[in-house]
């Protein structure tokens, strides 16, 4: 099999960053702001009324381009946690013109023309809800692995909610934001060591309870799963980069699966909550400027989403690392 | 001769079922003391108990208001004719408040106690306790007296406390004190009419509310049915059975082990189209920290029914990591061939029954 790798790892937020208090007092919250603070959260990031999920992608793929990273890519995976964010259309244009193409104006066909990126092909994922970023990695990878003449992946995600919504979902605080990564053959920071997925649609419409109740047997089963389909252990993993959800669950998980908690990285909580599928991306950036990834670490990726959908990827940092962490 | 027996908490889930099994069993007139606020509320309860009761009562019962959180508790019953009483009447809830278990289960006891102490006949004062007023003790726990261990919620506290008031009263007064196990079922059919902290995990579970299982596997779970529960009070108030402090519950080798409760009630579960299309694993055990710090996080869930139904269960679980195998040599000697319900049978029987009727609401909703 193709030794795959992934880097250049980069996100993009809501423009506009405000206090859980505030958001509670826009009654834009489920639980109280009392209660988000206590479970870790302090700020999010919400989108203006004109900035569109796109605009979000976009702005990630500039950073990509701007900086050199973005390169020839042979196919581009958007990932979408909410489906309505796969369309770029107006809406208001599909209620005038009663015309379905205004359903189908695709953000990873606007990405590709907008960026040039001529021989890539695209393609949408969009029900695997907060999950999604991991699953593009590993569609990628899939990918890699049977087109023989690809070398490049381009994976973004992009989502903000829409206007009106409450930014609360299974009682995180929720930013709007996107991410990108590049996956490809190239020798690169992180070789990817394996992804798993685990789906139940039998709680695909779960309440917030239920999401939060099966969190841990779940979690718990995914992270088994994935070391074992790498043959590795709990004692393997240097780092778990996490979502951003209540403080507590982690040192519960961490408890169970036999790691540190030490270990176990999710700085950026307080400062952007819960990004949707974006939040291992910023959390992996975050600990990489922070120096603290050597080479030969293996790191584990880590996201529950609705569907309900559980994914993990582990990544082990290569030679380039270094240079990576300088360079993001 | 033809006493009177006086069972306090009558109309309670155990009082009800206790004042049946006497006034079956046995000729005593009985006097039936209710928590009433007024009037009103007396006669709906005398109405209630007489037609649960049926034609056995008429003219064997009299029901009167007691709260025994008042000092003019029972100060309108002749205390020569008493020759019994059945102190059943308690806060049973884990999740009880200190103060009003205190009021309640405590100084309710002690004035009990008072009023037995002035019936000059008394033959039996037996008082219902329970076996987690052992609190934190671990390993065998034998049927005697127990000292101050802790205790992990108020109501073992209060039921302990209480116990310690009546033992006192050991040699002026002819007292029993009954520990009994945890209610799961009324009978042996599973039917669930009281629901308790064992009901509500299970629920949790079920419904995918929770997936982790607080406790050590091999702690064991004495639990019962109201039926064999009232046939051993009724065995136990015979005046030719010494007084003391009985257990009633199954013999340790006829205890379950939580783990195997567990693995039982997810057979059953597993059973059920409904929970196997839901895809639910099964629980993880988890320490005693990672408990504490899920029901910390549970505390910032305010809205959902995962924060109310842990609040319920989480008093009792603390019980689960301190495993102790409760004795029952005196009731065995007492209740010679007594059969204690087989207990994974009766959790699958219980558990059968939970689904159909949805943890009750299903009853609730026929009229």
């Amino acid at each position: 099999m193709t030794d795959v790798f992934v880097d250049s790892f980069v996100y993009s937020l809501g423009e506009r960053k405000i206090h859980v208090n505030e958001t509670a007092a826009a009654g834009r919250l489920i639980s109280s702001a009392q209660d988000l603070e206590s479970a870790g959260f302090r700020w999010h990031h919400v989108c203006e009324p004109g900035t569109t999920a796109y605009d979000l992608a976009k702005a990630v793929t500039g950073e990509l381009a701007d900086s050199d990273r973005l390169g020839d890519v042979d196919a581009i995976v958007y990932a979408t946690c909410l489906p309505l964010n796969g369309n770029a259309g107006d809406p208001r244009e599909w209620e005038r013109t009663r015309d379905v193409k205004y359903l189908m104006d695709f953000p990873a066909s606007r990405l590709q023309a907008d960026f040039g990126l001529h021989n890539a092909v695209v393609i949408g994922l969009n029900q695997q809800a907060c999950t999604a970023m991991l699953g593009s990695v590993r569609l990628a990878q899939a990918m890699l692995q049977v087109e023989r003449d690809w070398n490049r992946v381009l994976c973004v995600t992009a989502d903000r909610f829409p206007e009106g919504a409450k930014y609360e979902q299974a009682y995180n605080l929720i930013s709007d934001g996107a991410a990108a990564c590049v996956v490809s053959r190239q020798p690169a920071a992180f070789r990817l060591v394996t992804v798993h997925q685990i789906t139940n649609g039998g709680l695909g419409q779960a309440g917030d309870d239920e999401t939060v109740g099966s969190y841990f047997a779940y979690t718990h089963r995914l992270v088994r799963e994935t070391l074992e389909r790498a043959g590795l252990t709990a004692a393997d993993l240097d780092w778990v980069v996490t979502q951003n959800t209540n403080d507590k669950a982690w040192q519960i998980l961490a408890r169970l699966l036999g790691v540190g908690f030490e270990k176990v990285f999710f700085s950026s909580m307080p400062d952007v909550g819960h990004v949707i599928s974006a939040d291992n991306m910023v959390n992996l950036a975050e600990l990489l400027a922070t120096g603290q990834v050597c080479p030969g670490q293996r790191i584990a990726l880590i996201m529950a989403g609705f569907g309900l959908n559980w994914q993990c990827v582990i990544l082990e940092a290569t030679e380039a690392v270094a240079t990576a962490a300088a360079r993001d | 001769m033809r006493g009177t027996t006086l069972i306090t908490g009558a109309d309670g889930y155990l009082g009800r079922r206790l004042t049946a099994a006497l006034l079956a069993d046995g000729d005593d007139d009985l006097i039936l003391a209710v928590r009433a606020k007024d009037n009103a509320e007396l006669t709906a309860k005398q109405d209630r108990l007489a037609r649960q009761l049926g034609q056995d009562a008429v003219g064997r019962t009299r029901v009167t208001a007691a709260d025994l959180s008042l000092d003019d508790a029972l100060l309108d019953i002749d205390t020569r004719a008493i020759t019994r009483i059945v102190h059943a009447a308690a806060v049973t809830r884990f999740n009880v408040e200190r103060d009003i278990a205190q009021r309640v289960n405590v100084d309710g006891t002690v004035r009990l106690r008072a009023f037995a102490a002035r019936c000059d006949n008394l033959q039996r004062l037996a008082m219902l306790s329970t076996l987690y007023a052992a609190g934190r003790r671990r390993g065998d726990i034998h049927e005697e007296r127990f000292d101050d261990a802790g205790f992990v919620n108020h109501y073992e506290w209060s039921k302990w406390a209480a116990e310690d008031h009546v033992l006192d009263a050991v040699g002026d007064l002819p007292v029993s004190v009954l520990r009994l196990p945890t209610l799961i079922a009324d009978d042996d059919s599973g039917q669930v009419t009281q629901y308790n902290a064992f009901h509500n995990t299970l629920k949790l579970f079920y419904y995918g509310l929770l997936s982790l299982l607080p406790g050590d596997g091999t702690t064991p779970l004495s639990l019962a049915t109201a039926t064999f529960t009232t046939s051993a009070v009724t065995r136990l108030l015979d005046p030719a059975i010494a007084g003391g402090i009985y257990h009633i519950c199954p013999d340790p080798a006829d205890t379950a082990t939580l783990d195997q409760l567990i693995d039982i009630a997810f057979t059953v579960f597993e059973r059920d189209a409904g929970f196997r299309r839901r895809g639910l694993i099964r629980p993880l055990p988890c320490d005693q920290e990672s408990f504490e710090d899920l029901l910390d996080a549970a505390d910032l869930l305010r809205g959902g029914p995962i924060h109310q139904s842990l609040s319920s269960v989480s008093p009792f679980a603390h019980q689960l990591y301190l495993p102790k195998t409760f004795r029952n040599d005196a009731l065995r000697a007492a209740w010679p061939g007594y059969a204690a319900p087989d207990p994974i049978a009766l959790a699958e029987t219980t558990c059968i029954r939970l689904i159909e009727s949805k943890w009750g609401r299903r009853t609730q909703e026929t009229p």
